[in-house]
């Protein structure tokens, strides 16, 4: 029973850590798909070091997990603002060739983060870019102005 | 109908734009919201971690407590906040005053060996019985005694009250935490 109390406890604790390190660029998983990876290695090594190494706490642990993934999953599709708290929502860092201060600063972006987004879209310089997006997942988005 | 029973349904243009050109569904006032949250998250994460290396969660400065029992007999040095299935020494130094007929007897309450979890006493008693919902043990002693330790492991979380007292003498009542 401790192993599951202990696993949905270490499940949203994780998420909730994760969620508030913020997004970096270049990230490739948001921070929902984060907690699996960090969750089961955890519960992996609690398992093996801890007092009950059996195999029953580890399959139960690791299936409290993948049901509270699939819960909070589904909670986040019917719940859209339950999303938002969870994954975040994107952010416009630059808009008509006008940094957003503000989110770069809260989200600790440079310029040169998104420059080199820039150059992933064959972008020569800042000013070519007219949008850029921080998406959910810690990517940043160019769209290219119009020549 | 598709195939797999469901409707189709027309798309619609429900993710908010930028500049009525960019649908990014940006919202700056719930992410307004979300860093005030976050900034309050990680002041408590801090002062959590302050108190964990304080001790306030065990095993640090607060944790350790010492009680003095009645004079010449005792004194118990123990965590008073103890952490789930994580070992632990709570000893109890004898005075002059406790040996009778060349043997210590030290009543402890029943919450010594369960939820404290008590795994062994060092040195091992002589005897020990289980007495008034509790367990006698008697520990042969020299007339200078020095002390005896219990390794605790607690099984289970809470406040647990424990009991120590060498009969004819008054007892120790100590409080003892444990951390889930």
């Amino acid at each position: 029973m401790y192993t599951i109390i202990h696993a949905i406890l270490g499940y949203l604790f994780l998420l909730l850590t994760i969620r508030v390190l913020s997004r970096r660029p270049g990230g490739q998983l948001t921070p929902f798909e984060f907690v699996i990876v960090f969750l089961v290695g955890g519960v992996i090594i609690l398992s093996t070091t801890g007092n009950d190494r059996s195999e029953t706490n580890t399959v139960c642990a690791v299936l409290t997990i993948g049901l509270m993934h699939r819960s909070v999953s589904g909670l986040k599709q019917r719940f859209p603002k339950l999303g938002a708290w969870i994954d975040g929502t994107p952010l416009v860092l630059l808009k008509d060739g006008e940094w957003q201060e503000e989110v770069m600063k809260q989200m600790r972006i440079q310029d040169t983060d998104v420059m080199a987004a820039g150059r992933l879209k064959s972008a020569k310089s800042l000013s070519e870019i007219k949008y850029a997006v921080l998406e959910r997942n810690g990517g940043i988005s160019i769209i290219k102005a119009k020549k | 109908m598709s195939g797999a029973g469901y409707k189709t349904a027309p798309v619609e243009d429900s993710i908010s734009k930028v500049n009525d050109e960019l649908a990014v569904g940006a919202d700056l006032k719930f992410q307004r919201r979300w860093w005030f949250f976050e900034r309050c998250v990680w002041v408590l994460f801090l002062l959590i971690v302050i108190a964990d290396l304080l001790g306030c969660f065990g095993r640090g400065y607060f944790s350790h407590a010492a009680q003095k029992g009645p004079a010449g007999v005792m004194d118990i040095q123990y965590e008073r906040i103890e952490r789930f299935s994580t070992p632990s020494i709570l000893t109890v130094h004898f005075g002059p005053n406790a040996v009778r007929d060349g043997q210590i007897k030290l009543w402890a309450s029943g919450s010594l060996v369960k939820p404290l979890g008590n795994q062994r006493v060092i040195p091992a008693p002589s005897s020990s019985v289980l007495e008034n919902g509790g367990v006698l043990y008697t520990f042969p002693a020299s007339p200078h005694p020095s002390s005896v330790e219990f390794a605790l492991e607690p099984a289970t979380f809470g406040a647990f009250p424990l009991t120590l007292q060498v009969p004819g003498t008054d007892a120790v009542n100590l409080k003892i935490y444990v951390m889930p």
